[in-house]
C-alpha cells in the first residue's frame, strides 16, 4: 500500500466528480505528495487532450438531410392517428352546455392520449423484447458458429456453477439429474442488455442449447412462453429470482424437458 | 377567450418538432460516438438512423425535463450491442470487464518508477499529439472507448453515463480510470514516441 491516490480518485478528480469530502481529503495529500499532483495534472492533460482528439468524425450532411426526411415521413404516418381536438369556436363551445362538454372532451382526450401513450410504450416493450432475443439468439449462434472454446468446460455441475462465483451478481443451482441423452457441455459469462448473464450449454443428442440465466431487472420484458426464430425455438422461464431464455433447434417437447428440470432446480437449495 | 389546454393542443404541434429540437443538436455527437465504436462510416450512419428512428417512435416514453441526451446515447449504445460490429467485438470486450472490474477501488497506481521515467515533457508530446493519441484511442476494448468518449468527449457526469451505459457508478469510475491508464500505455508503447523521435 503506497498511500498515495488510486487511479480511480485521480480520474474522479480530473472530471471534478469528488464528494466534498473526498475533495477535501485528494487536495491536502496533493499539497503534500508531487507524485501524485504530477499525476493528477496528467490526468486532467489527458482529458483535455482526449477531448479534442476525440472529435474526429463528422456528420455527413446527407445523413442529417435523409434522418430529416425519416422524421418527416414518420410524422405524416402518425398524423391521422394523433389525437388533437379539432378548434371549436368559443361561443358554441360555452353555450348553455359549454363546460360540461369541454369536461367531458377533455376526459375524452386524456384517456385517450392515456391509451395512446400506453400503446406506444407497449410497442416500445415490444422492440426492446425483440432486441433482447436477438441478442440471445445471435449469442448461441455465435457460440455454436465461432470457434471460440467456451470459457469453462466440463460436464460436472460442481466445477460449472462455483466457476460463476464472483463473476455474477446471483447464484444459480444445475439440476442433478439431466432428461435422457442430455449432457452439460459448459458455460460461457456473457452479458443482455448490458447485464451480466451465465450461458449454460447442453447438449440434447447433437442438438446444443444454450440457457442465458439472469436477474430479472435486467430480463424484464418477457411475455410469451415460447417463439420461433429462423428455425430455432426460444424458450422463457421464471425461477424465483431469475429469468431465462434458452434457446436450440431441438424438438420443443425435448427442450422443455430441460427448462423444466433447470426451473425445477431452482427451488431445492433455496 | 381560450382555456389553455386549447390553446396547448392547437399550438404546440406535432411531437415530432419537439423531438426533432432536442435530437438534431445531437446528431454530430451520435455520429462520431457511433463512428468510434462501429469504426466505419456506413455501420454508423446505420447506427445512427436506428437509434434515430427508435427514439422518435419512442418519444412518447421520455419524460419532459428529465436528460434527453442521456435517453438517447442509451439508445445508441443498445443498439451498438445488438448491431454486427457491437455483437462482434463483445467476446473480447466482457473478458477484460471480468478480470479487471473493482469498483470505486480502481486499479492500484504504477509504480513510482514507472511513473518517473516519464517526463514531464514527454507526457506533454504524446497527449498534445492528436493522431497519436487517436491511434491509442483505437486500441481501447468498446467498453473503455465509451466511457472515455462519453466523459471526455461529450462531457457527461458519471451519474449520466451510468445511466446511459446501464452500470453502477462505481464500474463508470472504475472503467475511466483503467480507460485513461490503457491510454497512458498506449500513448507510451507508440514506436515514435517511446523513441523520442518527435522531440
Amino acid at each position: 500500500m503506497t498511500g498515495h491516490l488510486s487511479h480511480a480518485t485521480l480520474s474522479a478528480l480530473a472530471d471534478g466528480e469528488l464528494s466534498p469530502d473526498r475533495q477535501v481529503s485528494a487536495n491536502q495529500h496533493l499539497a503534500a505528495c508531487p507524485s501524485c499532483t504530477s499525476e493528477a495534472l496528467r490526468q486532467c492533460l489527458l482529458k483535455s487532450a482526449t477531448a479534442k482528439a476525440g472529435q474526429r468524425y463528422a456528420l455527413p450532411p446527407q445523413l442529417q438531410d435523409r434522418l430529416m426526411r425519416l422524421a418527416s415521413e414518420e410524422n405524416s404516418k402518425s398524423s391521422s392517428a394523433r389525437l388533437f381536438v379539432d378548434p371549436v369556436s368559443p361561443s358554441r363551445l360555452f353555450g348553455s352546455l359549454g363546460w360540461a362538454f369541454a369536461a367531458l372532451l377533455l376526459l375524452f382526450a386524456v384517456s385517450i392520449v392515456l391509451v395512446q401513450r400506453a400503446a406506444q410504450k407497449a410497442e416500445v416493450a415490444s422492440v426492446e423484447n425483440a432486441a433482447l432475443v436477438t441478442e440471445a439468439f445471435d449469442q448461441h449462434v455465435a457460440t455454436l458458429a465461432g470457434n471460440m472454446p467456451l470459457q469453462v468446460v466440463s460436464t460436472d455441475r460442481h466445477t460449472v456453477k462455483p466457476w460463476f462465483q464472483g463473476k455474477i451478481p446471483f447464484s444459480f443451482n444445475l439440476p442433478q439429474n439431466l432428461p435422457s441423452d442430455t449432457t452439460l457441455d459448459g458455460a460461457n459469462l456473457t452479458y443482455l442488455r448490458g447485464q451480466p448473464v451465465a450461458q449454460l450449454l447442453y447438449s440434447i443428442g447433437k442438438h446444443r442449447v444454450s440457457v442465458f440465466l439472469g436477474q430479472k431487472p435486467g430480463l424484464e420484458q418477457m411475455n410469451e412462453l415460447l417463439a420461433e426464430r429462423a428455425g430455432f425455438h426460444v424458450m422463457w422461464f421464471n425461477t424465483n429470482d431469475l429469468k431465462a431464455i434458452a434457446i436450440s433447434d431441438v424438438d420443443p417437447a425435448r427442450l422443455t424437458e430441460l427448462v423444466n428440470a433447470i426451473q425445477h432446480s431452482q427451488t431445492q437449495l433455496k | 377567450m381560450r382555456l389553455r389546454w386549447m390553446k396547448t393542443a392547437r399550438e404546440t404541434g406535432p411531437q415530432t418538432s419537439a423531438f426533432e429540437g432536442l435530437a438534431l443538436p445531437l446528431l454530430p455527437s451520435l455520429y462520431n460516438v457511433a463512428f468510434w465504436l462501429s469504426r466505419n462510416a456506413t455501420d454508423a450512419e446505420d447506427l445512427v438512423q436506428e437509434t434515430f428512428l427508435k427514439a422518435l417512435r419512442g418519444f412518447a416514453s421520455f419524460e419532459p425535463g428529465s436528460n434527453f441526451k442521456a435517453w438517447i446515447f442509451r439508445i445508441l449504445r443498445n443498439s451498438y450491442l445488438t448491431s454486427r460490429s457491437g455483437l462482434a467485438a463483445r467476446s473480447t470486450v466482457f473478458l477484460e470487464d471480468e478480470l479487471n472490474e473493482s469498483g470505486e477501488s480502481g486499479p492500484s497506481r504504477l509504480p513510482e518508477a514507472t511513473i518517473d521515467r516519464q517526463t514531464p515533457e514527454t507526457n506533454l508530446l504524446q497527449m498534445a499529439d492528436r493522431a497519436a493519441l487517436q491511434a491509442a484511442m483505437e486500441t481501447l476494448p468498446p467498453p473503455l472507448l465509451e466511457v472515455i468518449l462519453l466523459c471526455d468527449v461529450e462531457e457527461m457526469k458519471y451519474r449520466e453515463i451510468a445511466f446511459t451505459l446501464e452500470i453502477p457508478m462505481g464500474t463508470v469510475m472504475s472503467r475511466i480510470a483503467r480507460g485513461r491508464a490503457a491510454l497512458r500505455s498506449a500513448l507510451e508503447a507508440q514506436p515514435s514516441l517511446s523513441r523520442g523521435g518527435r522531440a
